[in-house]
């Protein structure tokens, strides 16, 4: 059984590493957490996001990080549902919860 | 303890010193990120067999 | 139960706010936590993170600055790279948090 792998991401120049490792364990059968917190929630409007989505397990941003970078709350990224524009309590969940942990 | 050390950039002074003092009497390995095709599948091997992995600025 | 140890690190002024909001966030997860910042000066800080510095300390958790006029504008714990070293040896998740 692979081990778990969350991804906890604070940075905006990223998103390809992300993908890149999101796809590469879970081809080895991994379990993925991703969350985006602060201004990383910037990369929820690009382009690729809604893949990673499709991608990883899990994907959520912090709720309160976003609408402070000036989005509306209202206006859900492609990808993601109401229920995953979320608190930081994710964050504690992939560390408390998941085999292995990556900040980017 | 085995420690798995990421660079997004090339480490500087206070990186190295971090590094040096966490990585002490320590198993570790270096993972450069900051090249132009990074190997993430030996990347995701190698943060499988570590027991912590930093990822440096 | 082991709890987990986390220390979060910033060395962007535009980061080191919310950063300080993800530790406190940790904190109340249960986990030790605490916050570096790491030679960058940080103006004075507004009454909610010093609330929520406040509660980190409350939880056993702290915030550092290795930047001595933080110490004493923005009441950070002191410290020297040598003792975030040190300190980092005994966490279990260690974040380098946003840009540098």
């Amino acid at each position: 059984m692979a081990k778990s792998l969350g991804i906890f991401v604070t940075t905006t120049d990223c998103l390809q590493h992300v993908i890149g490792i999101t796809k590469a364990a879970k081809a080895k059968g991994s379990n993925v957490k991703v969350f985006f917190t602060w201004k990383a929630t910037h990369l929820s409007k690009d382009p690729q996001f809604a893949g990673l989505c499709e991608l990883a397990d899990d994907v959520s941003i912090c709720v309160d990080s976003y609408a402070k970078q000036g989005y509306d709350i209202e206006d859900v990224p492609e990808g993601l549902t109401a229920k995953k524009m979320a608190t930081q309590a994710q964050h504690g969940i992939m560390i408390e919860d998941f085999d292995c942990y990556l900040s980017l | 303890m085995k420690i798995l050390n990421i660079y997004r950039s090339e480490p500087d002074e206070t990186v190295q010193k971090l590094v040096e003092i966490v990585t002490r009497d320590r198993e570790s390995e270096d993972f450069d990120l900051a090249v132009d095709s990074p190997d993430y599948d030996g990347l995701v091997d190698k943060i499988f067999e570590a027991d912590q992995t930093i990822c440096w600025w | 139960m082991e709890y987990k140890k986390v220390c979060l690190m910033y060395r962007h002024e535009d980061y080191a706010v919310d950063g300080i909001r993800s530790a406190l966030g940790l904190a109340v997860e249960n986990m030790y936590s605490y916050g570096v910042v790491i030679d960058k000066e940080l103006p004075l800080l507004d009454d909610l993170t010093k609330e929520s510095i406040e509660m980190l300390r409350d939880m056993e958790g702290d915030v550092f600055t290795t930047v001595q006029a933080d110490v004493e504008k923005n009441d950070f714990t002191p410290i020297t790279i040598e003792e975030l070293g040190e300190k980092l040896r005994e966490m279990t998740h260690i974040i380098p948090y946003g840009a540098k």
